[in-house]
């Protein structure tokens, strides 16, 4: 049995199609499922949540989604254990359904992914580093400890935001599954000024992710920030090979197929 | 001393009525939302006068065509107002990247009403419903009423 992932798109999402060519890339049958055909997704296996600005961040970023009927699936699914992943706004919309850090239940958010401290809109490239153990997120088989993944932090809401007993609970429930850091995996001060210096979070199962970065844009290495895009310059193949994004997404396919394996 | 201002559009305001959308999914009996900004200043005194004036000349704030510019005789929510607003913000002294005479802070809030067919308010607890569930994330935002 071929497991099947749905690409959730919201009106004013924008990363379906890199997300989508990130999920194929790693033999993963994946397609796009719109906000208006809510009833097609309870045969999916798993549900990303892909980057944009759903609603256009009306209210706040991703409130408008988390309650919109195409959710509705996707908390059931969550909720059964299906594998959920959420990136950027789609991390947004999971923290304001409530589905993670999800100490409090389904939409009712303890936690939000609040606009940036410097109040304006930062495209940066990073790199995230996991910081629970790897058996805390499932959702990522086999990903190793303090895994360190580059991604494209590019958001103007992307500072964790909790009161303070609930950033302790974060902490101390392993719900903080990234932070940032450099390309060493050393900590690294949040660019958007995130408590804990938070890049994802996690919830109790580890079945379903958030994480600010996209590591579905530096997939392939004429995406990446460092020495290998210069040296692939000129050499086609070497340009489109994969990236390091693309191990985040490995990890999730092999969960996938994991899943529906059992 | 603090003076404050609304600032609300006078053309559809499409925020408002996704919220009311999503509001009556949630079973809100609003049949009309209403949204405004508000900007709290604190200015000296002797700036108090020209602060209007100063604030109606920021176009990224208020644009005629656009927006309806009230100044409010106090700094808290009318009665049926809520406001929303961040619970760590810190006041700025720019906006818009422009500084204004004698302005020592800035705080903005979002302003909500939720009003019945009759354009009345509806109910104090339909309304703190909306707030809790919709319109105010606890975790990072405050609701003023």
């Amino acid at each position: 049995m071929t497991p099947q992932v749905a690409v959730v798109v919201f009106p004013g999402t924008n990363s379906e199609d890199e997300t989508l060519r990130a999920l194929h890339a790693v033999g993963l049958e994946a397609e796009l499922v719109h906000w208006s055909a809510p009833e097609s997704l309870a045969r999916f296996d798993a549900y990303v949540l892909p980057g944009g600005f759903a609603y256009e961040d009306r209210i706040r970023a991703g409130a408008v989604a988390a309650y919109d009927a195409v959710m509705d699936p996707v908390i059931e699914g969550a909720q059964a254990g299906k594998l959920v992943l959420g990136i950027c706004n789609g991390a947004q919309i999971l923290a304001e359904a409530g589905l993670v850090p999800g100490t409090a239940g389904v939409r009712r958010p303890t936690a939000a992914f609040a606009p940036n401290a410097s109040g304006r809109f930062q495209s940066v490239h990073v790199h995230v580093k996991l910081v629970v153990a790897p058996e805390r997120v499932p959702i990522l088989a086999g990903i190793e400890p303090g895994a360190v993944i580059p991604g494209w932090a590019s958001h103007g809401d992307g500072r964790l935001a909790a009161p303070a007993n609930e950033l302790e609970r974060i902490v101390s429930d392993g719900h903080l599954a990234f932070v940032y850091a450099d390309r060493d995996g050393n900590q690294v001060p949040a660019p958007n000024g995130a408590a804990l210096d938070c890049a994802g979070l996690v919830n109790r199962a580890g079945n379903v992710l958030a994480i600010m970065p996209h590591p579905e844009r530096d997939a392939w290495t004429y995406q990446h920030i460092d020495g290998s895009r210069d040296a692939a310059r000129g050499d086609t193949a070497a340009t489109l090979a994969p990236s390091g994004g693309i191990r985040f997404f490995e990890h999730f396919a092999r969960a996938v197929r994991g899943q529906v394996m059992a | 001393m603090t003076r404050t201002f609304a600032v609300s559009l006078i053309i559809p305001d499409n925020e408002a009525f996704t919220a009311y959308e999503t509001l009556a999914r949630l079973g809100v009996p609003a049949a009309r939302v209403v949204r405004s900004d508000i900007w709290l200043f604190e200015v000296a005194p002797e700036a108090a006068e020209t602060l209007a004036s100063s604030v109606a000349q920021i176009e990224t704030l208020y644009n005629p065509n656009k927006h309806r510019l009230v100044e409010r005789t106090s700094d808290a929510p009318e009665p049926g107002e809520v406001w929303v607003a961040s619970r760590d913000e810190a006041p700025a002294t720019r906006i818009a990247g422009r500084a204004l005479p004698g302005v020592t802070g800035i705080r903005r809030r979002t302003s909500w009403r939720l009003l019945d067919e009759a354009g009345q308010d509806i109910g104090q607890s339909d309304r703190d419903r909306a707030v809790a569930t919709f319109l105010c994330n606890p975790a990072f935002q405050v609701a003023i009423t």
